[in-house]
């Protein structure tokens, strides 16, 4: 199992905001100077994570007090210097979201060099409300996500003569990437997923497929991907294309740990702030899938407890562990509850830890990540010993 | 309008094929004939205005390609497409001496037909058309409907009090996917720039046709100052305000509107 460090990088002064956290959120809330601390805070948290031995993974949002990366590869680029051993993901790059792909790619590439060939490359889709701030439209949106995929992916292989390109959004007279990735073909590529539908192209690409927060769903969105993996390449998909995050809060004592985990905690009340009308613009979604959310209403997209009931807005610590979104307790217990999340969606190769969330302090966010890299992380190659089909079968 | 009242209304449609398109068609009514384009809520949402004409034109009321159950052909993206379109329309049924009536977006659409080729249209009606610049820099003069809390969208496109179903979940499937095509088509041809079209007001003195511009002096999404731009544009125009009436002329004051437009057609007629 790999473990990956993440962090929204939150701007936490502003949860006390009323109203939304995202898109209307005026940036008069935000003093720079305390983002200049906070920022900086979250990079030595990075940096920490690769001394402990974990890999790194970044994203970006816009517009947002929960989220200040505002662009993976900037981030990344600094990473890129100031780690040596971590793998660095990006997850990820919301591509139908630029007006630019081509920049896309040449940020990539040069990330890719800067690092020593460390890079990993997600290209999202993004949440929807990311098209109020980027303006691209939202109809077509998947059209043109696998549109400047193509491009994006065209570029960073090219080998041979520079190329031009002309496509329904996109033209370009000469492409050329200097300097080109250090990793041949390219970098490793991920996407995201949140159900067994969408999983299907990621498998066929032999791409890593992760999912966020998903608790029981990622057992079909994993179940989808071994699925089309098998029929596309003829072999079961290995446990390193598939990747989950959860929040992970871990302390020498179960009272310590909850306290933490009640910090953290704050990332999910705060994610959900957000007006109505910014929740699905029209057409970012299909026709048929639009229609699925009138009819089933505003609980249809909550995550679910164990027994099957939605995830309450209001839910309890251990209401987010029975869920699958946390793993919360001593070394112990979080090794105890990732075994049994591990099972239940038919094993992951990949753990994406949030280590630090909400307003979890830098002294917790730095014991947590230094107990679980001593006292969990390594009993997690357990989990990995299985092949997975054998483990899969006796799940199904 | 209730959903059993629409579905009855969209009882009379018909599909035909015009350049390979599949065209859900409303055609009703006798007399001269009238090319209805609707606004952003459907043809359905303009169901009690089209039969009020029906009784002194023959009425084609389409679902614009996209809306309703219109097939929208992948290469449309602008509503040029969509202009161009509603010109093949006319020919396909050979129609001349057209009025052309279009509200809100159809007004849009009808003033981008007119500025191409006006050869089968003898008059034009604009309801509280879009299409010209919607802001300047930092200043909307126009509404973002895509950003205002869905609660309130009917508010502002209305005086009358809405009928819509406060759960929405609970409509039949075909209403629920006819809403959710009407919605992205709205978004794929006015999402940005926001609802206009940056050449369009150098074309509009094109227009040569007689022209009245309706607008409803409580409308809310575009005020009576962008209709006031709108008729400077026009060559041979002028702007009626209604009272009491909001953007939506056709939910609000549809026999006022019905009214008028007859008026004006048998006075062009006259002259």
């Amino acid at each position: 199992m790999k473990v990956w460090q993440f962090s929204e990088q939150a701007y936490h002064p502003a949860f006390d905001v009323p109203g939304s956290m995202r898109v209307t959120l005026s940036s008069r809330h935000c003093d720079p100077a305390v983002a200049h601390t906070l920022l900086n805070r979250y990079l030595d948290e990075y940096v920490l994570a690769d001394e402990l031995g974990y890999n790194i993974m970044v994203n970006e949002h816009h517009a947002a007090a929960t989220c200040m990366s505002t662009s993976c590869m900037t981030t990344l680029a600094i990473l890129a210097r100031q780690t040596r051993q971590a793998r660095l993901l990006a997850l990820g790059i919301p591509i139908a979201n630029r007006s630019n792909p081509i920049r896309v790619a040449e940020e990539i590439a040069m990330v890719d060099v800067l690092s020593g060939g460390r890079l990993e490359v997600g290209m999202v889709k993004g949440a929807a409300y990311e098209v109020f701030m980027s303006n691209r439209l939202p109809a077509r949106f998947n059209d043109r996500f696998w549109e400047a995929h193509e491009l994006i992916v065209e570029a960073l292989r090219n080998t041979g003569d520079n190329f031009s390109w002309d496509s329904e959004n996109y033209q370009y007279r000469a492409i050329s990437l200097w300097p080109r990735p250090l990793q041949q073909p390219a970098p490793p590529i991920w996407m995201t997923s949140s159900s067994a539908f969408s999983s299907i192209e990621h498998a066929k690409y032999d791409y890593t497929c992760a999912t966020f927060l998903s608790g029981a769903v990622a057992r079909s969105v994993f179940d989808g991907y071994r699925k089309a993996y098998l029929e596309a390449h003829g072999r079961p998909a290995p446990d390193k294309r598939l990747a989950y995050l959860g929040v992970v809060a871990v302390a020498g004592d179960r009272k310590s740990a909850y306290e933490r985990a009640e910090h953290m905690k704050a990332y999910f009340t705060t994610a959900a702030r957000l007006e109505a009308q910014f929740r699905n613009p029209p057409g970012f979604n299909p026709v048929k899938a639009n229609v699925k959310m009138m009819q089933a209403g505003p609980n249809a997209v909550r995550p679910r407890l164990r027994n099957g009931a939605p995830l309450p807005s209001d839910a309890t610590i251990d209401q987010y562990i029975d869920a699958g979104l946390m793993f919360v307790g001593t070394p112990d217990d979080v090794f105890q509850q990732l075994g049994q999340f591990y099972s239940d969606v038919g094993g992951f190769g990949n753990l994406l830890m949030m280590g630090q969330a909400g307003t979890l302090s830098h002294e917790d966010t730095v014991d947590n990540l230094t107990l679980f890299a001593k006292q969990v992380m390594p009993r997690l190659q357990e989990l990995s010993m299985d092949a997975p089909e054998v483990r899969y079968e006796a799940f199904a | 309008m209730s959903t059993e009242a629409a579905a009855d209304f969209l009882q009379a449609a018909q599909l035909v094929d015009i350049q390979g398109v599949k065209l859900e068609l409303i055609k009703k009514g006798q007399g001269t004939p009238l090319l209805f384009l609707h606004g952003m809520d459907g043809v359905e949402g303009c169901s009690r205005i089209i039969d009020l004409l029906a009784r002194d034109f023959t009425v084609y009321a389409p679902s614009h390609p996209g809306f309703g159950a219109s097939e929208l052909p992948r290469a449309y993206s602008t509503i040029d497409d969509l202009a161009y379109f509603y010109l093949d329309l006319l020919e396909h049924f050979d129609l001349r001496n057209v009025t052309v009536v279009g509200f809100s977006l159809g007004g849009w659409i009808a003033a981008e037909m007119l500025v191409k080729d006006a050869s089968r249209v003898s008059r034009l009606v604009l309801g509280a058309p879009l299409g010209l610049r919607t802001a300047e820099r930092r200043k909307s003069q126009v509404t973002d409907l895509f950003t205002l809390d869905p609660k309130e969208v009917d508010a502002t496109l209305q005086v009358t009090p809405t009928t819509k179903s406060p759960n929405p979940g609970a409509l039949p499937e075909p209403v629920l996917e006819r809403i959710a095509r009407n919605a992205e088509a709205v978004c794929l041809f006015g999402w940005s720039p926001y609802l206009y079209n940056p050449k369009l007001h150098l074309r509009l003195h094109r227009i040569k046709a007689p022209t009245v511009l309706l607008w409803g002096e409580d409308d809310r999404l575009a005020p009576l100052e962008y209709a006031k731009s709108f008729t400077a544009k026009l060559k041979q125009a002028q702007l009626e305000t209604l009272p009491a009436c909001g953007h939506r002329i056709y939910v609000d004051s549809p026999d006022v509107a019905a009214s008028r437009i007859v008026h004006f057609a048998t006075l062009a007629k006259a002259s």
